[in-house]
This record gives C-alpha cells, sequence and structure tokens, in this order.
C-alpha cells in the first residue's frame, strides 16, 4: 500500500501501521501508476454528471505543514466535491453514522461557503476569475467542515481546470432550473417507488388544513379555505390556508393576501396564533387611505365575538433584525471554522469573551424570550395574538413555530415536528432559496433563519430531553439537509414556486417566478402599521413596563413548579442556560474529542437499561397472558463494550486502534436516525412527476 | 418521578409532615417565652449552646418551609418543623451552616435596601427576613411573619453577628472533639484508611503493588518534618538515615516519596524544592539522587507550578466567581458570558487539567519516575497528584478510592486546609482543594460513565470542608491533627470536657470521627445519591503489566528530563548543587510554550502524527477535554443560591429509568413469590412505591 510506513515529513517517529499514508513529496511520482490503481470509482447519483477532476491532490489533515495527509483524486459534478482517497477502500472501517448521500469526504456544491486559496503561504479568497492558481485550496463548508486540498503536485492543467471548476460551480450566480434537483428527478423518474404512507402532515391539501383545525379545536372560528389554489390570488401564500370564520372571501382578494390575518395554530383556551403580512411601504396617500381602513375592517371583524382580544406583535419592529442575525452568525461560525488547530488553541481563553461579541446566543435568548411573551398572552391573558411582519416568511416562522414547539406535545415529536415544519416553513413561504442563497444570487439574503430556529429549539431538547421524542442527533442532521439538492423541501422560495417549477419543468421557466413582489433592500422596517392601527388597538400594544413585569411573573412562576414533559415547556433564558450547540459545531474537531465520554456514554446505560425494562415488561407481559407468545428476537441490542467518543456520531477520523465497535443494530434503536435520509424522501414529491 | 431539586443540593422530595398541626399548637400557645419552649427539637453537639432562635419560614423555594432559625456558638442553622424527629444524622446538610461558612449576613425590611451585617455591626431595624449566603455558594432566606415574634428576630439576627464575631478557629476545634462524644456509629473501623498507622501505609502499598518501595518510619516523632506524615514511601534499598540527611536539603523537609506506583511500572513521585542555601556533601547528593532516581534510569522533573495560576490566582478566581454567582449579581444576562470569563475561574481549571493530563501521559507512555515538584509541596502537587491518579488509575475512580487520594494526597500530605479555606485568617486563603473538585467535577461531566461517585458526592465534599466536625478538614498539618486527637499521649489527654458519656473503655481509643463518616451529616437516601447511576466498572483491568525488574542495579540515571511548558527538556544533572548548574527554576520558568501547536504530549510520546489526538490509548487512561467550549461552570455548585437558575440537571432518563426498573422488578418479585392463585390482583399496582434495588 503506498506509502505505508513511510516516515512523515516531521520524522519525529516512525508512524503505527494505519489507513492514513505519509507521503513524501519526492515519492508521489514514483508511486503514481500505483495510485491510479488503487483509485475508488466515483459514484454518482441518477443525473449527476462529471464535470472536472485532477489526480495526484493531497488531502491534508488538519495540520499546515501541508506534509501529512492522504493522496487522490478531487473531482467536481454537478452536485458535489468529492475527494476520492485510498482510505474509503478499507472496509473495516466503517463509521456508524453515515449519511447515506454524503460521504465523508463530499461536499456538496450548496454546502461550500467560502474558498480560500494560500498562495506563498497567505491565504485569499477566491472567486471570480483567477490570475493565478493557488498551491492549497481551503474549502470552509456551510455544516461547518473545513477540507484543505494541497495541489502542489497537481499537474499544472489540472490545478487550472479543477479551481476554477470549482469556483465556478459553486460561487457563480445560477438559475434556478440548473438546480441538481431537476437533474436528479428527471433521471430518477422511472424508479418512482412509493415509499410508505406520509405521517408527516404535508398541508398541501385542504383536508391536511382541515386535520389541523380539528386536532387543535379551532374549526368553530377559523375555517380553511381554497381561494388561492392554483396560486390565483397570491404567489407568496400557499394554497390553502385558514383565516378566521367571519372574514368575507373576497377581503382576502384584496391585496394579495396582505393585511389578512392567517392563522397558524389554535391554544387549548381557544385562543389563536395569528399572522399577517404588512402592507409595503406606500408613498401614495390615497392607497394609505384605501389600506388604513381595510385594516380597520379587518380589526373590526376578529375583535367581535366569538373572538378574543387581540394583541398585536410586529416583528419588524421591535424585534431583531435579519441583518443583526446575518452578521451575528457570520461571527460565530468562524469560532468553529478553524484551520489549523493552534488557531483553536489561541482562541481557547478567550473563547466566552468571543462567544459573546459574537451575539448568537444572545439572539437566541432573545427569540425565546419572544416566545414565552407570545404564550403568557395566550395562555394568561386569553387573547389572540396576531405577528405582524412584512412577508410574515421569516423571524414570524420562528416564532410562531416556537410557541407551538413549547405548547403543543405534539411539535415535540418526530412528526408533529416535521409536520410543524411544514406548516409554518414550507407552506409559510419561508425563502429558503433566497435564506441559504443556493443560486448565489444575492449574499446579502442569506441569512440563516431556519438554522436559528433549531438552535432554539436544540436549546429547548438539551434542558428537557424526556420532552422530545427526536434527539439533538436529529436536529444536526436535518440542519446539514438544508444543502443536499436531491430534496425539495428546502429548495424553493415558496410552495408556489415549486409547485410550479417541480410540474412544468418542461415547460420554459418565467425568469425569477419569485420576484413577483419586488424585494426592498433588507426589509427596511414598516412603520406603516403603527400609523394604520385603529385607537383601540393601540392601546394593546402594551406598555413595555407592564409587558415586562407579566413575563417575569409568569416565567417564575412556571419555574417554580415541577416540569410536565407533556404540558406547556418554557425554556430558561438566564445567561448560564443559553448554550452553544455543540454537537453540530464542534462534531469536525478532532481536538475537541474526548474518548470514551461525552453524552454518548450517558446513551449507552440508557440504552441498556430500556434493553432491561423491556424485557421485563415483556416477562410480565407472558406472565399476565399467561400464554405464551412466540419468542421475539427483537431484543438483540448487543452492546460490546465500547469507548465512544463524545463526537459521536459524527467522528469519522477514527483510527483503526481505537476503532468503536458500537454494532449498527443497537444504533437503529436510537430512533432511526441513521435511516433520516430515507426518510427525509418524504418530503421530496417528485414522485408527482 | 423526577425531582426538579431547584436550590437544593439532593434531589429528594420533600417530605409531608405528619406532626404538622401539633408543632404549630405547642408554638402558638406560649409565643413569648422562648427560653423554656424553644428549640425543644434541636439534638445538641456537646458543648454547643442555643444562643438565639425564632419561627421563621424558609423562603426562595417552593415550597415554603415553617420551621426555626437557630444561632448556635457554632453553627446557624434552619430547623423545618418536626424534622429532627425523623432525621437519623445529627448534622443537617441543607440547613446547617458552620459560623465560618458564612460569607455574608444581609437583613431585609420591607423594600428598602438590604442590610448588611458585618462583625460589629449594630441592626438598624426588625428584619422581615435574614439572608445567609454561604461561602460554599449556598444561600438560605429565612422570612419572618408578624404575630408579636418581631423581637425574636431581631435576637437571632444579632446572635449570630456575635457569634460570628467571636468565632475562631480554637472554637472549631473545641467542636470537633467534642463531637467525637456523640458518635453512636457502630463500626469501629474507619470508612477509608486514615494513613496515621503504618500497617494502613503497608497495605496500600501492597495494594498498589509497589515492590520497589517500604514504609519509612523516620518522621514518626514529626522530626524530619511536622508538614509530612508519620509515614510515608521510599526506596527499599534506601536506609532511614540516608532519608533523614537527603529530606533535609528540601524545604520544610520534604523530600521525594512515593505518591502513587502504576501498575505499569512507572512511580509518580512528589517532592518540595530544593534548599538551595544547603550544601550537601557528595554523599547526600547521591542519596537524594538514589530518592528521586527511585530505581528508574529514565527520570522526568515536573515544575508544578509551571504554567498553574499561584495561590493569589486562584483565591482571586474564586472570589470573583462567588460574587458573580451570588443571586443578586447586577450581571446582565448577555454579559453573562465574559464576566464568567473575566473569573478566569474557568481559566485555572483548564491549566490544571492539561497539566495533569500531560502528566498522565508521561506516566503511562514509558517506565520511568516521574517527580512532581513545588516550592512548598502542599498544594499544587497534591492536586497534580490526584487528578493523574484519577485520569490514569480505573480503581481510582470509585467512591472509595477517590477518598483514599483525598486523605493520602491532601490529608495526610499536609495540604494547610485550615490556612487555604481561611480559618486561620491569615492572608494565605487559597482553595486549592475547591480548585481540585472543580477539575474533579470537569471529568466526571467529560466522562459520566467513568466515575463511580456522582455529582452529589462532589457536592457534598465541597460543602465538608468548612464543617468543623471532624479533624479531617480544618487543619493545617498532620501533626496539629494528630495532636488534637491525642495520638501521642492517648492516655494523658482528657477528651470530653462537657460530655457525660463515654470515656473510652479501657485503653481503647475511640477512634475520632473523619469526614468520610457521611452518616453523621447526610441521610440514608442522600449517600445513596453519593453513587452514580451511570457508572460501567471496568471491565478488563489488563494494564499491560510492564514491570520493570526492581532488581536492577541503580545505575546513573541515563536520561533526565525537565518537564516544563508542555515539553520535556535535558538536563544534565538532577541537583542544583553540583557545579554548573543553572537553576531549575529561575532558567526554564519563562520560556514561552514551544509547541503552539496541538502536537499533544500524546502524540510525541506514543510517535503519533499530530493530527490525531486520541490515539490508541493504554486502557484506562482518559484524556480529558480542555478546549474552551469543554470546560463548563459546575453550575449545580456555584449557582445553589439562585433558584430560578437552578434546575434538575443529572440526566433525568436515567433517575426515570432506574425508577421504572425498580418498580419492575418489585412486581416481578411479587410475582414470583405469589402463587399463582391470586394472579388478578397483578396489574392494579402500579404506584407502588418502587424499591430501591440499588
Amino acid at each position: 500500500m503506498l506509502g505505508k510506513g513511510v516516515g512523515g515529513g516531521s520524522g519525529s517517529k516512525a508512524p503505527k501501521p494505519s489507513f492514513v499514508s505519509y507521503v513524501r513529496p519526492e515519492e508521489i511520482h514514483t508511486n503514481e501508476k500505483e495510485v491510479a490503481e488503487k483509485e475508488v470509482t466515483l459514484h454518482l447519483l441518477p443525473g449527476e454528471q462529471l464535470l472536472c477532476e485532477a489526480s495526484t491532490v493531497l488531502k491534508c489533515i488538519q495540520d499546515d505543514s501541508g506534509q501529512h495527509g492522504i493522496c487522490g483524486k478531487l473531482v467536481c459534478t454537478d452536485f458535489k466535491i468529492a475527494f476520492l482517497g485510498e482510505e474509503s477502500t478499507l472496509d473495516d472501517n466503517e463509521p456508524q453514522f453515515k449519511n447515506k448521500v454524503i460521504g465523508e469526504n463530499d461536499i456538496t456544491l450548496h454546502c461550500v461557503d467560502q474558498i480560500y486559496g494560500v498562495f506563498d503561504e497567505k491565504k485569499k479568497p477566491l472567486f471570480g476569475q483567477l490570475k493565478k492558481y493557488p498551491e492549497k485550496l481551503i474549502i470552509h463548508c456551510k455544516d461547518l467542515r473545513v477540507f484543505h486540498f494541497c495541489l502542489r503536485y497537481t499537474k499544472e492543467e489540472e490545478v487550472k481546470r479543477i479551481v476554477s471548476g470549482i469556483i465556478h460551480h459553486t460561487q457563480a450566480p445560477k438559475l434556478l432550473k440548473r438546480l441538481f434537483l431537476f437533474s436528479y428527478a428527471t433521471a430518477k423518474q422511472n424508479s418512482t417507488a412509493t415509499g410508505p404512507p406520509h405521517q408527516t402532515v404535508m398541508f398541501d391539501t385542504i383536508k391536511d388544513w382541515h386535520w389541523e383545525l380539528e386536532r387543535t379545536k379551532g374549526n368553530i372560528k377559523y375555517k380553511a379555505v381554497n381561494a388561492n389554489e392554483d396560486y390565483k390570488v397570491c404567489e407568496k401564500l400557499p394554497a390553502y390556508f385558514v383565516v378566521p370564520v367571519s372574514l368575507p372571501e373576497e377581503d382576502i382578494l384584496c391585496f394579495q393576501g396582505r393585511g389578512i390575518p392567517i392563522w397558524c395554530w389554535s391554544c387549548h383556551n381557544g385562543c389563536a396564533l395569528l399572522k399577517m403580512s404588512a402592507f409595503p411601504k406606500e408613498q401614495d396617500e390615497s392607497n394609505l387611505q384605501i389600506q388604513k381602513a381595510f385594516l380597520d375592517g379587518i380589526y373590526k371583524t376578529i375583535h367581535n365575538p366569538p373572538y378574543e382580544t387581540l394583541k398585536t406583535e410586529d416583528l419588524s419592529n421591535s424585534f431583531i433584525s435579519l441583518q443583526e442575525i446575518q452578521t451575528s452568525y457570520s461571527k460565530f461560525k468562524q469560532l468553529f471554522l478553524i484551520d489549523n488547530s493552534s488557531e483553536f488553541w489561541d482562541t481557547d481563553v478567550k473563547w466566552f469573551s468571543l462567544l459573546e461579541n459574537s451575539n448568537w446566543l444572545d439572539i437566541i435568548r432573545r427569540c425565546l424570550k419572544k416566545a414565552i411573551e407570545v404564550i403568557e398572552c395566550l395562555e394568561v391573558q386569553n387573547t389572540n395574538v396576531l405577528l405582524i411582519e412584512e412577508n410574515a416568511s421569516d423571524l414570524c416562522c420562528i416564532i410562531s413555530s416556537l410557541v407551538q414547539v413549547m405548547m403543543d406535545p405534539y411539535c415535540r415529536t418526530r412528526f408533529g415536528f416535521q409536520s410543524l415544519i411544514q406548516k409554518e416553513w414550507i407552506m409559510g413561504g419561508h425563502c429558503f432559496l433566497d435564506r441559504c442563497n443556493h443560486l448565489r444570487q444575492n449574499d446579502k439574503e442569506e441569512v440563516p433563519v431556519f438554522l436559528l430556529f433549531l438552535d432554539c429549539v436544540w436549546q429547548l431538547v438539551q434542558q428537557y430531553p424526556p420532552a422530545f421524542e427526536f434527539t439533538e442527533t436529529y436536529l444536526t442532521v436535518l440542519s446539514d439537509s438544508l444543502y443536499i439538492p436531491i430534496f425539495s423541501t428546502f429548495f424553493f422560495n415558496s410552495p408556489y414556486q415549486k409547485d410550479a417549477n417541480v410540474h412544468q419543468r418542461q415547460l420554459s421557466l418565467p425568469l425569477n417566478p419569485n420576484k413577483s413582489s419586488p424585494k426592498r433592500g433588507f426589509f427596511e422596517t414598516d412603520h406603516l402599521i403603527k400609523n394604520l392601527l385603529g385607537k383601540r388597538i393601540s392601546k394593546l400594544i402594551n406598555s413595555s413596563d407592564e409587558l415586562h413585569d407579566n413575563f417575569r411573573e409568569f416565567y417564575d412562576n412556571w419555574h417554580s413548579k415541577i416540569v410536565d414533559y407533556h404540558g406547556l415547556l418554557l425554556p430558561h433564558i438566564e445567561g448560564p442556560e443559553i448554550k452553544v450547540w455543540a454537537q453540530r459545531c464542534l462534531r469536525w474537531i478532532p481536538e475537541a474529542q474526548i474518548l470514551g465520554g461525552g453524552p454518548v456514554a450517558i446513551m449507552n446505560k440508557v440504552l441498556e437499561m430500556m434493553e432491561e425494562v423491556q424485557s421485563l415488561q415483556k416477562k410480565i407481559d407472558e406472565k399476565h397472558n399467561s400464554l405464551m407468545t412466540p419468542p421475539l428476537d427483537g431484543l438483540s441490542l448487543l452492546r460490546k463494550p465500547a469507548r465512544l467518543s463524545s463526537l459521536f456520531p459524527f467522528a469519522l477520523l477514527q483510527r483503526h486502534s481505537s476503532k468503536p465497535v458500537l454494532p449498527t443494530n443497537s444504533w437503529k434503536t436510537l430512533g432511526d436516525e441513521e435511516d433520516l435520509a430515507k426518510q427525509e424522501d418524504e418530503f421530496v414529491d417528485l414522485g408527482d412527476l | 418521578m423526577w425531582w426538579g431539586g431547584r436550590g437544593r443540593s439532593f434531589n429528594i422530595p420533600p417530605q409531608k409532615e405528619p406532626e404538622m398541626g401539633s408543632m404549630q399548637v405547642s408554638r402558638m400557645d406560649e409565643p413569648r417565652s422562648p427560653q423554656t419552649s424553644s428549640c425543644p427539637a434541636l439534638r445538641c453537639l456537646p458543648g454547643e449552646r442555643v444562643l438565639a432562635w425564632a419561627p421563621g419560614v424558609r423562603r426562595g423555594l417552593e415550597p415554603e418551609l415553617p420551621g426555626t432559625l437557630m444561632c448556635t456558638n457554632l453553627r446557624v442553622l434552619f430547623c423545618p418543623q418536626g424534622w429532627q424527629a425523623r432525621q437519623d444524622s445529627v448534622l443537617n446538610s441543607d440547613y446547617d451552616f458552620s459560623l465560618s461558612n458564612i460569607g455574608r449576613l444581609e437583613a431585609v425590611n420591607g423594600p428598602g435596601r438590604p442590610q448588611i451585617l458585618r462583625p460589629g455591626s449594630l441592626l438598624k431595624f426588625i428584619p422581615d427576613e435574614i439572608l445567609i449566603h454561604g461561602r460554599d455558594f449556598r444561600l438560605l432566606r429565612v422570612g419572618f411573619g408578624d404575630g408579636g415574634l418581631e423581637p425574636l428576630a431581631f435576637r437571632v439576627a444579632m446572635a449570630i453577628v456575635q457569634a460570628r464575631e467571636q468565632n475562631s478557629p480554637a472554637q472549631h476545634y473545641e467542636g470537633m472533639i467534642l463531637s467525637k462524644a456523640c458518635c453512636g456509629l457502630g463500626s469501629r473501623e474507619p470508612p477509608v484508611p486514615l494513613l496515621e498507622t503504618p500497617e494502613d501505609w503497608e497495605a496500600e502499598r501492597r495494594r498498589q503493588g509497589a515492590r520497589g518501595w517500604r514504609v519509612s518510619t523516620v518522621n514518626e516523632r514529626f522530626d524530619v518534618s511536622t508538614s509530612l506524615p508519620r509515614y510515608f514511601w521510599v526506596p527499599r534499598r534506601t536506609l532511614d538515615s540516608e532519608v533523614r540527611k537527603a529530606f533535609s536539603h528540601f524545604h520544610q523537609g520534604r523530600g521525594p516519596r512515593l505518591s502513587w506506583h502504576h501498575p505499569g511500572g512507572s512511580d509518580l513521585l512528589r517532592s518540595s524544592g530544593f534548599y538551595e542555601a544547603s550544601d550537601p556533601n557528595r554523599e547526600d547528593i547521591r542519596a537524594v539522587e538514589l530518592l528521586l532516581q527511585a530505581g528508574h534510569s529514565d527520570i522526568v522533573l515536573v515544575d508544578a507550578v509551571d504554567e498553574l495560576p499561584t495561590l493569589a490566582d486562584i483565591q482571586l478566581a474564586h472570589l470573583r466567581l462567588r460574587a458573580l454567582c451570588l443571586p443578586d449579581a447586577t450581571v446582565a444576562e448577555e454579559k453573562w458570558l465574559s464576566a464568567l470569563e473575566g473569573t478566569r475561574w474557568l481559566d485555572h481549571v483548564r491549566s490544571c487539567l492539561r497539566k495533569a493530563s500531560d502528566i498522565s501521559v508521561l506516566v503511562t507512555s514509558r517506565v520511568r519516575s516521574v517527580v512532581l515538584q513545588e516550592q512548598s509541596d502542599r498544594d499544587l502537587n497534591g492536586l497534580l497528584s490526584s487528578l493523574v491518579q484519577l485520569l490514569s488509575d480505573p480503581g481510582a475512580r470509585t467512591l472509595h478510592g477517590l477518598q483514599t487520594i483525598v486523605q493520602r494526597e491532601w490529608v495526610a500530605s499536609g495540604h494547610p486546609f485550615l490556612t487555604r479555606l481561611g480559618g486561620s485568617g491569615g492572608s494565605e486563603e487559597a482553595p486549592v482543594f475547591l480548585l481540585f473538585l472543580d477539575c474533579l467535577w470537569q471529568l466526571l461531566h467529560q466522562f459520566p460513565s467513568e466515575f463511580e461517585f456522582s455529582e452529589f458526592f462532589l457536592l457534598a465534599l465541597h460543602d465538608s470542608v468548612r464543617v468543623p466536625d471532624t479533624p479531617t478538614f480544618l487543619r493545617d498539618t498532620p501533626w496539629e491533627r494528630g495532636k488534637q486527637n491525642g495520638q501521642f499521649s492517648s492516655y494523658t489527654q482528657v477528651y470530653t470536657p462537657g460530655s457525660p458519656q463515654a470515656p473510652p473503655v479501657g485503653d481503647l481509643v475511640p477512634r475520632p470521627l473523619t469526614v468520610w463518616d457521611w452518616s453523621l451529616r447526610y441521610s440514608h437516601q442522600q449517600i445513596l445519591q453519593f453513587y452514580n447511576p451511570c457508572y460501567e466498572p471496568h471491565h478488563s483491568d489488563s494494564c499491560s503489566s510492564r514491570e520493570q525488574p526492581t532488581s536492577v542495579a541503580p545505575g546513573p540515571p541515563r536520561s533526565i528530563f525537565l518537564f516544563s511548558r508542555g515539553t520535556l527538556t535535558p538536563l544534565n544533572q538532577l541537583c542544583p548543587w553540583r557545579d554548573g548548574f543553572s537553576s531549575l527554576m529561575s532558567s526554564s520558568r519563562w520560556l514561552p510554550r514551544h509547541n503552539t501547536s496541538s502536537d499533544s504530549l500524546a502524540d510525541q510520546e506514543w510517535g503519533l502524527p499530530p493530527h490525531w489526538g486520541a490515539s490508541p490509548l493504554p486502557p484506562g487512561l482518559l484524556l480529558p477535554g480542555f478546549l474552551g467550549p469543554q470546560i463548563r461552570l459546575w453550575r449545580r455548585c456555584y449557582l445553589r443560591g439562585r433558584p430560578e437558575v437552578q434546575r434538575g440537571l443529572s440526566a433525568p432518563t436515567i433517575s426515570g429509568l432506574l425508577d421504572e426498573l425498580a418498580l419492575l422488578q418489585g412486581l416481578l418479585r411479587t410475582w414470583s413469590s405469589r402463587s399463582s392463585t391470586s394472579d388478578h390482583t397483578k396489574t392494579k399496582d402500579p404506584d407502588t412505591p418502587p424499591t430501591p434495588s440499588r
């Protein structure tokens, strides 16, 4: 095997045999043939095309000297950038957790965050046309991985091709129809096997909305309407949605869905959470008057019985701005995107102040706090709450989903959570395409709103693990699937856009269908709302003192009681309680690995005890029934004593000798996270093609 | 059911009080005759006098508990109603504050600013509420209702102020000696070897398998050093006279002696700094070298102070941490993290863990003698050697193992507990032991299934250091401890002047109580929580036995290294007194750490490429993480005073499962014992309280 046993560049000690090769520059060329023979074949998905490749690339392993690494081939397809090294030939080195689509050395094009080149030891960001080609490529990924590819031993023309290829396909603006999603769907078309029946409610039929209304007992005061079927009224709204019963249908048509209260969820006491997209800023006085009159009418309707009093929460004015979220996250992620380990050591001492400086945790705290405030209104004051935002599709989604996760135990099951995302985010028209910047058309629109939501949920999960059916690993994997372009779920700006593109694939697409309501920069705050509110309403916009007292009382009161995991759940939001989502952020950093430690050690014990509980339960059942059922062989949670590491299940860089030996079948019992990729397929509607 | 346990150290459900009614009545009957009816329930320690008391309500946590606040000459305590009747331990761990533990006393009246009561200050009003902030981060809030009892509240507050004023170490001693008398505890055997007899040391030496060592009795009369234990381990080949001579060239006479023998063959030694002013002759130098060499040809001297915080640093950080964790600390939520960083406490924890982890690699990777050297050998040496043992020895991670280590490396080795915890009023206060407990908690947090003890045990230990009822802590040297125990002249010493009972039977001295007699202060239920439900006992203790034949003639050492700044530097000689030695301490102390990269010592030592720190580790060795995000705040300890922050933190799922398990096992047991006739009653009792199965 190549380079086995050859001393590394630093040459301090003879390395033990392992799957990592230690290659000296001078040996590369003599061994080149051997490399070619040993090469792994590239696995392409249906519809995936190879664009360019380069051989004898060194993948460096967390080390800036560039001399430790694996030799292999770097390829770029229209789906991913992949490195084919020889390590993957070792079949006994199967990691316990493996994404079925994305391998250890695969980066989907949408997952690439920033690319740097190293020229003469200097690191520069790469974009556009290059005059000079770097000797080393550093790729920062959106899931916080960092790859170093050394191109020093690669042929010059190959370097040119691969570098410009990668830069072009990841950085240049793209058209929607060029998304890999479509080529995959086309190629996969004939093999559409309808999977198991959906347990996730998709909210793409009126029946789903009826079901949800019934579940929350909101069906007396609210009705599902089909006014927007075929997107006649508005391209921003879903085909079906729910409005107050007394709202006349023609009102919906008036302003393309703006200014009407749309139902999100009903509380057990009948109070409802509503949302409304605000009117765009209007210069024309007469239009203003019309809008004002319209809103007054609306408020009158929903203020009469049977509706509770209404409280409005203007998220564009009095809350975090998207700009803030963007700046904060870009600072936050830098803490984990480290090029070499020495950087990490340097920041250690200042860790907490750097973290605080990024403001990310504070933004999470403010979101959670806002959600608690809303819950206080719904739960204690028995008022309806109306969330207002320009498009009702960013902060609205966060707050309304958080409220539901905290109040509705159904949303804490896996399918309930998926249904919630489907309802509030997908049907709610969150602009995933823009917010994730999948098309690289406008960097300014890139705001990790959904990630912020997941992080808020993570805080809840880690504070009350027993209240949730899913684990943090589920959330981590979910956050990763934002960047895998074979699922249509997170790749459109609105249900309209998705339907238009998925159904009329063969037809010529209108350019920029999503720009029907041109965005005006960065959500300038909408001062109109305040002006337009009637007197009665403005009274309800609370004096902040009173609000604070109510909040404090509610919060303290709840926390002084014993937690009911199946009821209302309020997170702790004090300084020490909001934490870093360590699993997601630290999983690729080998220095952060604690061998034999971390939460997985507890998890192991829990599994063991669950097993015991189950077997006892079974014995009891048997005795009770006193008729012998055929023995089940399901209790085969055989676990060898293994030292798992704290990075489980993401530690892929396992060394041979310390490789954990957790068999995969026990992993499955953790809730089938491994199959998540498969289950995600349920989101994909490509079968409709 | 999981009890959130907000604000309390243990998650044991508050028990219902049956005698509530009767107590209430008796209190209502004669509220104004305190001396006669006062605190009939308090089981005083011998020599303890109740100075004042007042009925009050424990506030701040749900539910509020009615009871009595009492101040005695030894402690302040809150007695929930009917508590004594049920309690099987003399002291109440939850509401007992020894006088030296009171960090701040506040009296509140109405919405105004609270008055802080310092020794000597005079209370200006009748308090509604008294807040006692413990130096161990606990908080007791007692509110007083009206109903004619206000003077009592005033009196108890003033009594506390005065008692604190008069409180002195001497009083601790009195309290401690006296408490011996009340030992109604069965066993005469101490729960942990106290290492006060040569037999204990010999047994421990055998247990560790240190064949090249013997127990030396050279310090039996404390004439080599008063801070050293009476017995310790020296190399088998060294004579006691050599030991005596060699030790005189070290600070405070604390020469190199064995601290722990690694099953792989290495020895961990600790010693104080060389006494540079002395001028030893050749033979003495040879003796010193033999002691350091301990039969090995490979020697590493570890500068224990290097890269670790100084005592003043530790004290400052702890003070800041305490200020930050006060319930009324005025730190904005969004500034909390930088305020925490500003205390530098976690930074100190990190450096200790890092150094200990490096040393355990040194001890494990080759067979050698590793000598921890600190100028005084009484503070950081103990911390490092304890941590190294916990990291490299699975046996040390049991409840018994940890107590043995604390007893050996801290208590017997002369850590000046009294001075360091501020008991002697000097300026040398520095909670080194609490820093050690925090490091230990980090390990427990990172390796939740590797330790037999739980967080509660660490908390109990944390809270014990200031409780003046045993001679374990609150002494500076083994000599003092022995003196007070009357070990030297036990026949003439009169112990119990105030105690009516238990004069020693014959010449059998009743064994002194130690902090390890947990049943003195903790109930059975609480002690059960000392055990970690996640603990996985170590499967195979197949520590590769690379036992070096210790009979190798101790020739000159082949390699001598100084471990400092994370790297090994070769030295050309061991002792500083020979020609041309550029003093150990001054030369290398302030060099910057050479390798800023992650080339951890583990990699260098095992010859691994530097990119993967955690590699084929020998079984049983733990390498902790010490990156910024991995060092956490021990919230259950430090934030105990903030009920709004505190909540149940140790995996609730586990305890829930344990309960379920116990329930099911109980059910099964009843069934299998019952005959099949009573089948139909089975499923009825899901509410049967689970019987503890572990």
